[in-house]
């Protein structure tokens, strides 16, 4: 019997009681599945804290479920709607594209764009084939003419190519010429690399369309006795302005086309202008037209656009500032953005629900290993009558969404201080790439992975999971601890997640005295640290639980907040780096990369970020003099001695993983006072210094003073306020000692007085609000 | 001189770095001592001694088909220690039967193999 699997994601990552939200499942050796409502309490297993804990809740959906195998179209391609079949082409035929490929010897066939059934071998397309070569070929079932070029292609080297067909005569004839510019390619001309082929043949067939081909750019359609109709011969690389005629081109038309001349009107059925529709806010999947049939593609797994194209000159480095010079649309054969299974389960949530981090647990079988599966999601409160909310970072867990880091990233052991601890599920992600990728990995094909997104299974967004490359939990399951300790201290709190926030902007926040956030609060859109600005500065109590925070800047769009993008650049701490001129979000037209960027690092909002990290050991904290000032001594009330924290799930102490540090030169607040700070982090510790400096010895934990995780602590306007623990590891020593212990002596002191009513205990800030600022919290 | 095997090789890099990694194990073998061992058998994780460090940067910038990593059959109760692919979507493969009853002991199983690598070369 085959092993049982189930995995699963839900359409909807936060509800409201009352609302429908939609389970989709796929399961592996058997047709049903034990499906429970489950209330997440406590993630992490470690045996020195509490281990899991959920709470089952009663459901409609409680039960067993038909569950079947689904499956997922990897790949990223375009499709041209064509009702009428006027690409059906049964005569002559050109077909011409820039391309870029970036992975021209991966030893199977890629098709740039036709109308080819690889299945039954009818139709025509023009593509690369296993050899690597540019290859025109027509079919009409049983035979199929080919016509190859002379040499392989470059990989990352801009071409202009075309394949014409004259019906009449039969000569097929490939056209294909370098248009290495001096910026626009791997190689410059001092390389002594031939580009250029032109070959000819007469073809013995002829092309039969079938009705129902689509057209395709980057794929072609296939079929399968189970799955039905699918697209396979996923092309790697960019593609620009490309197009079909119903007449063969002569020589010196494409050459015209090749030198940036209009293509001509006569005999063209399409011509996709891959620059037109460009906004100043961004660039959807639609991809124009600009031929008499206004035969409009759509792209699918989110071909990624604003990437440079055959033509781009170096001068401007954004899409926005030379629309014309960024035609380059990027597809990958693994990129994944939607499993797009069919719904298992609907369900509508108990009006009666309380706000929480849920989970419908579905086990086939005995339940045991990857039998189980978790789909978590988020309940808000319908009318927030908490003072307290703790946000879940699910910006971040999109970020993460099932990384490979531990198995493929080169510089992940020297980073994590270990080697990775690889659990089943790894496996199984790293052998499927059905399951998709995270912001950390690349495809295949070595590009940086820029979208991500929740409807498919994410396996580290589940409780229990421990990151293999530094083998602890991290984000959600880490986060839970935070949230266990809230319940093991009899808080009335809410959840709220990354998206509300997004979506809702401060009104989100506002309903809450104080807000806790989670262990590892990494990425944000504008709005989301708009949003926490405006919160805290109209007298919002913030509590920063953990490090690496408001670094990242990701985008998403309004209709489908399930997909971010995200683009890696700037820094010296990326798992990728985006290629010179694509660093702009097509999501939105900002820059990617970090807030650094932009002037907002993080301390402008908590007082500290980013000093650097080193994961495979923690340190305590040391009390700091501001600790003992009379006026702050209520944060440390009730801690014995100058140590704080000097145990903990996260590598033995309450300070390390990722840390940050306090720096007035990159806006922490004059006011702000330092509590505790850490210190003397081992050498696997490396400083990320944004100031841009030489890398140096000396930079690492042992050396280098600024490897600390800082306590920072200060007032706001309008009674303000945040607290931030610069530590990842600061969540996890929560839960030591049955919740009893210095880190959570001292974060019930600030919690408590930041839910309390009026000025903060200690405070000698003038009564009056400061002008122009609204108070949001009551 | 080309060792012949490099004869096909367009990626001259890979020549430099194998033969700046023959200087360096030639060196790295002189530090091995059951001192060290014994240093990594009671801590694995966290700051070393400048000997014991220095092996274990070196073993883990290793071409990734030659690095180990440590596989949680049941976390906190069992282990086992496996070898990486270096290729994408090749699952790591165990390198033998001994069962680690924790990540630190699996850690330290790792090690010792990375001690013998480095000495059989
Ligand atoms: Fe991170």
């Amino acid at each position: 019997m085959a092993q049982i699997k189930i995995f699963g994601y839900a359409d909807k990552i936060s509800v409201k009681p009352g609302d429908t939200i939609q389970f989709h499942v796929s399961a592996d050796g058997t047709s049903t599945a034990e499906a429970h409502l489950v209330r997440l309490i406590h993630g992490d297993e470690h045996p020195h804290g509490p281990g899991f804990i959920d709470e089952e809740i009663d459901c409609a959906a409680n039960g067993t479920w038909q569950v079947e195998k689904q499956f997922t179209q990897v790949g990223a391609f375009l499709e041209v709607a064509d009702p009428d079949r006027k690409l059906a082409l049964d005569g002559s035929i050109t077909l011409c594209a820039f391309i870029w490929p970036t992975w021209p010897d991966v030893g199977h066939r890629q098709c740039l764009l036709g109308r080819w059934d690889n299945d039954r071998n009818h139709g025509y397309g023009l593509g690369i084939n296993p050899s690597g070569r540019l290859e025109f070929w027509v079919g009409c079932g049983n035979e199929v003419d080919y016509l190859q070029a002379e040499l392989p292609l470059q990989k990352q080297a801009w071409y202009f190519v075309a394949a014409t067909f004259d019906a009449r005569s039969g000569r097929a004839t490939l056209y294909q010429e370098g248009v290495v510019s001096r910026y626009n390619s791997l190689l410059s001309k001092v390389a002594p690399v031939e580009y250029r082929s032109h070959v000819s043949e007469m073809f013995r067939f002829r092309q039969n369309n079938l009705p129902d081909t689509p057209f395709l750019v980057a794929g072609s359609r296939d079929w399968h006795a189970l799955r039905g109709h699918f697209v396979s011969q996923l092309y790697c690389g960019k593609i620009d302005r490309c197009g079909v005629f119903d007449r063969p081109l002569d020589h010196e038309e494409l050459d015209a086309i090749r030198s940036g001349g209009q293509p001509p009107l006569d005999g063209m059925v399409a011509y996709w202008d891959t620059t037109k529709g460009y906004t100043d806010r961004g660039i959807g999947d639609l991809v124009v037209d600009i031929g008499p049939n206004r035969l409009d593609a759509e792209g699918y797994n989110r071909p990624v656009r604003a990437q440079t194209g055959y033509n781009w000159n170096g001068r401007n480095d954004c899409f926005r500032l030379a629309p014309h010079q960024y035609g380059g649309i990027e597809f990958h054969a693994d990129a994944m953005i939607d499993s797009n299974w069919n719904a298992t389960k609907t369900l509508e949530l108990p009006e009666t629900l309380r706000s929480g981090a849920y989970a419908m647990r579905v086990r086939g079988g005995d339940g045991e290993g990857l039998a189980e599966e978790y789909i978590v999601f988020f309940v808000r409160s319908r009318m927030p009558t908490a003072r307290i909310a703790l946000l879940f970072s699910t910006a971040t867990y999109l970020a993460y969404a099932n990384e490979r880091f531990a198995t493929d990233g080169q510089i992940v052991q020297p980073m994590a201080g270990q080697p990775p601890t690889i659990s089943e599920v790894d496996i199984e992600i790293y052998e499927n790439p059905e399951f998709g990728a995270g912001c950390y990995d690349t495809h295949a094909d070595g590009a940086g992975v820029c979208y991500t997104s929740y409807r498919r299974p994410m396996v580290n967004m589940r409780p229990k999971y421990r990151i293999a490359a530094f083998d602890l939990p991290w984000n959600f399951p880490a986060d839970l601890s935070i949230l266990a300790w809230l319940e093991h201290k009899g808080y009335d709190y809410d959840v709220l997640t990354d998206e509300d926030v997004h979506l809702e902007g401060v009104a989100a926040m506002a309903p809450y005295a104080c807000i806790l956030n989670s262990t590892h609060p990494e990425y944000h859109s504008e709005r989301m640290l708009d949003a926490h600005e405006d919160y805290i500065a109209g007298g919002g109590r913030f509590i920063c639980m953990g490090a690496n925070s408001f670094c990242c800047n990701v985008a998403f769009r309004d209709d489908e907040p399930w997909i971010m993008e995200c683009r890696k650049t700037g820094g010296h701490w990326i798992a990728w780096a985006a290629r010179p001129g694509e660093y702009y979000l097509a999501t939105t037209g900002q820059m990617g990369g970090i807030w650094t960027g932009f002037q907002r690092w993080g301390q402008k909002l908590v007082g500290n970020t980013f000093a650097g990290e080193g994961f495979a050991h923690s340190q305590p904290y040391r009390r700091m003099p501001d600790s003992y000032d009379p006026a702050l001594a209520w944060i440390t009330e009730g801690i014995e001695g100058e140590i704080i924290g000097d145990f903990g799930l996260g590598n033995g102490g309450a300070a390390g993983i990722e840390i940050d540090c306090y720096k007035l030169g990159f806006g922490t607040p004059p006011n702000t006072k330092l509590i505790a700070s850490s210190g003397g982090h081992p050498d696997n510790y490396i400083a990320h210094d944004e100031e841009g400096a030489h890398a140096h010895q000396g930079f690492s934990g042992t050396h280098n003073y600024i490897l600390r995780a800082d306590m920072v602590y200060f007032e706001a306007p309008n009674n303000g306020a945040v607290f931030a623990t610069g530590s990842i590891a600061f969540g996890s020593a929560l839960p030591i000692n049955g919740f009893e212990n210095n880190v959570s002596q001292l974060l019930s002191n600030v919690v408590n007085a930041f839910v309390r009513p009026g000025p903060l205990p200690g405070s000698n800030r003038p009564r009056k609000s400061t002008a122009g600022l609204e108070r949001v919290a009551p | 001189m080309l060792p012949l095997e490099y004869g096909r090789s367009e990626d001259r890099d890979i020549i430099v770095r194998d033969r700046f990694d023959g200087f360096r194990r030639e060196f790295l073998r002189t530090l091995v001592n059951p001192e060290v061992i014994e240093e990594h058998r009671q801590s694995a994780l966290g700051q070393h001694s400048e000997r014991l460090e220095r092996l274990l940067i070196y073993f883990r910038q290793r071409p990734l088909e030659q690095r180990y990593a440590v596989r949680a059959i049941e976390p906190f109760r069992r282990y086992q220690v496996v070898r990486l692919s270096g290729r994408r979507g090749v699952p790591p493969r165990l390198v033998d039967d001994a069962i680690y009853t924790s990540a630190n002991d699996a850690r330290h199983g790792l090690f010792l193999r990375c001690i013998r690598d480095l000495l059989e070369t």
